[in-house]
C-alpha cells in the first residue's frame, strides 16, 4: 500500500511542479518543487530510499526538459547521498537547517548540473537570474514540502 | 549503521552509475529505452493534471463569478421587489386613470359646472356620515355646494360641502341621519323627503298613503329643493313599508344611487348658494326643515 501512496506522492510533487510553472511562474521563476520533494525525501527517508527518490524525481525533471537526460537524475542522487551523510550530523528537522541545506543545496545543485552540462553537451542551461533567485524560492519551498512528506509518513507510513 | 551504509553506498553507486549511463550514451538504446519509458510512464500525469488544471486555475475565476452571481441575485432580488411594489402602484394607477377618465368623460355630460376633488379623509366613526376633499375655498369651493359621486358610469347624489376650509372641505353626506333632501319619486315625479339613517340606506318620508310607491322607483332630486340641483339621482327605492296606523304617509328604504364606500373622488357643482339660504331653510344643513315647513304650509 506505501509504494502505491509513494508511487502517487511521486508523481503528484511532479505534476504539482509542472503545474506551478505553467501556471503560477512569476517573471519566469517558480520554486523547484521536485528539488524540494528530493530534498525532502532525503531527509525523512532511510539512504537506499532517499537516494532512489532523488534518481527517480530527477529522471521526471529531466523528462520535463529536453536535453542531458539523466542529468538531475544524478545531481538529486548525490543530493540525497549527501543529506543522508550531513544528517547523520546535524538535526536536519529543523526549519533553519532546512533552510541553510535548501539554499546551499541548490546552489550546489546548479553548479553540479551546469558542470554536467559544460562537460556533456558544451552548454550551460541555467541563466544567472534563476541561478540567483531560484534557491531562494527552494529555501520557501523546502520547508512547506518538508512538512507535506513529514506528515505523509507520520500518517501512512510512507518514505 | 554499517550495513545502512553499505546500502547507502551501494544505492547511491548504482544510480549514480545508471544516471552516468544515461548521460553518456544519450543516444543509445537503453537510454532511448530509459528515456521513452519515463516519458510514457510521467506524461499521463501531465496530460492529467492539464486535463484537470484547467478546473484548478479557474476555481479563483469560478469563485469570484459565484461571489459576484451571489451580489447580482442580491440587487436583482430587491430590484425585482421594487419593481413588484411598482407593478402594484403601476396597476392601482392605472386603475385610478381608468376611472378617473371615465369620470371626466361622465363629468362632461353634466350639465353642472364644478370640480373633481379626490377624498382625502374618512373617519371610521363617521362613515356614513362625511368625509374630507382636497379641494377648499382657494379652490372655488363653497358651503352646501353638491357633492357627487360616479358609479356605474351614472352620476349620483352623495351629499353637500358641509364645511370649508382653505385647502379642504368636509362633505356632509347623504346616508348621514342629519341629511336630508326633497326628492321626486319616478314616474309621477311625487316630491317626497329622503334622509340619511347613518347607514348605507336612506329612507324616503312623507309620502301619502294613496301614492302608489312600488319598489325599483327611481328617486331624483326635486325642483322644489333649495340646497340640491334638480334631476340628480339619489336612489332607488328598496322597501316599502305599510302606514303607521297613527300617521298618515308612508315610508320606504331607498339604495343610494351611489355607494359611499368605494368612493375615490367626487364632483363639486358650483352652487353659489347664498349663506343665508340654508339658513332660512331653517336647519343650516338639511332640507328637512324646509320640507316640513312646506308640508305643513300644504297642511299634511
Amino acid at each position: 500500500m506505501t509504494i502505491i501512496l509513494e508511487i502517487f506522492l511521486y508523481l503528484a510533487a511532479g505534476t504539482f511542479y509542472w503545474w506551478w510553472t505553467q501556471n503560477l511562474a512569476f517573471f519566469g521563476l517558480a520554486p523547484n518543487f521536485i528539488f524540494a520533494a528530493a530534498l525532502s525525501a532525503a531527509i525523512l527517508a532511510g539512504p537506499v530510499k532517499a537516494v532512489a527518490w532523488g534518481f527517480f524525481l530527477g529522471l521526471y525533471a529531466d523528462m520535463l526538459g529536453v536535453s542531458m537526460f539523466g542529468g538531475y537524475a544524478l545531481t538529486y542522487s548525490l543530493m540525497a547521498y549527501a543529506v543522508y551523510i550531513v544528517k547523520r550530523h546535524f538535526d536536519m528537522d529543523s526549519l533553519f537547517s532546512q533552510l541553510v541545506a535548501a539554499l546551499s543545496l541548490s546552489w550546489l545543485c546548479m553548479l553540479f548540473y551546469q558542470g554536467l552540462s559544460l562537460a556533456f553537451f558544451k552548454i550551460n542551461p541555467t541563466g544567472i537570474r534563476i541561478f540567483l533567485a531560484e534557491p531562494f524560492l527552494n529555501a520557501l519551498a523546502v520547508p512547506v514540502v518538508f512538512q507535506v512528506f513529514h506528515q505523509l509518513k507520520r500518517r501512512t507510513g510512507i518514505l | 549503521m554499517s550495513r545502512e551504509k553499505d546500502a547507502a553506498n551501494y544505492a547511491i553507486a548504482f544510480f549514480a552509475v545508471l544516471s552516468v549511463l544515461l548521460l553518456l550514451f544519450p543516444s543509445s538504446k537503453i537510454a532511448h529505452t530509459a528515456r521513452i519509458a519515463a516519458s510514457y510512464s510521467l506524461y499521463p500525469s501531465l496530460h492529467y493534471g492539464a486535463r484537470y488544471g484547467y478546473f484548478v486555475r479557474n476555481v479563483p475565476t469560478n469563485f469570484l463569478a459565484i461571489f459576484e452571481t451571489d451580489q447580482e441575485n442580491r440587487a436583482l432580488k430587491n430590484k425585482v421587489k421594487e419593481l413588484e411594489v411598482k407593478i402594484l402602484n403601476a396597476s392601482a394607477l392605472v386603475s385610478e386613470n381608468e376611472r378617473l377618465a371615465r369620470e371626466m368623460r361622465l363629468s362632461r355630460a353634466l350639465p353642472w359646472a364644478g370640480s373633481w376633488a379626490r377624498i382625502i379623509n374618512k373617519t371610521p366613526a363617521d362613515w356614513y356620515g362625511s368625509f374630507f376633499i382636497d379641494k377648499g375655498s382657494e379652490d372655488g369651493i363653497g358651503v352646501n355646494d353638491t357633492v357627487l359621486g360616479m358609479q356605474d358610469e351614472r352620476a349620483g347624489l352623495a351629499g353637500r360641502v358641509f364645511e370649508v376650509y382653505p385647502k379642504f372641505s368636509k362633505v356632509l353626506l347623504i346616508t348621514n341621519s342629519a341629511a336630508s333632501a326633497v326628492c321626486a319619486i319616478a314616474p309621477a315625479g311625487l316630491e317626497a323627503l329622503v334622509e340619511g339613517k347613518g347607514t348605507w340606506l336612506l329612507k324616503v318620508n312623507y309620502v301619502p298613503e294613496e301614492s302608489a310607491l312600488a319598489e325599483g322607483a327611481e328617486i331624483t332630486t326635486a325642483p322644489g329643493g333649495l340646497l340640491f340641483p334638480a334631476g340628480v339621482p339619489v336612489g332607488r327605492v328598496a322597501k316599502v313599508y305599510p302606514r303607521e296606523s297613527f300617521m298618515n304617509f308612508i315610508t320606504a328604504d331607498v339604495n343610494p344611487a351611489v355607494n359611499v364606500n368605494t368612493l375615490k373622488e367626487v364632483f363639486v357643482v358650483r352652487r353659489n348658494l347664498p349663506q343665508e339660504v340654508p339658513a332660512a331653510a331653517g336647519a343650516g344643513w338639511s332640507e328637512a326643515a324646509q320640507y316640513n315647513g312646506q308640508a305643513a304650509a300644504n297642511g299634511r
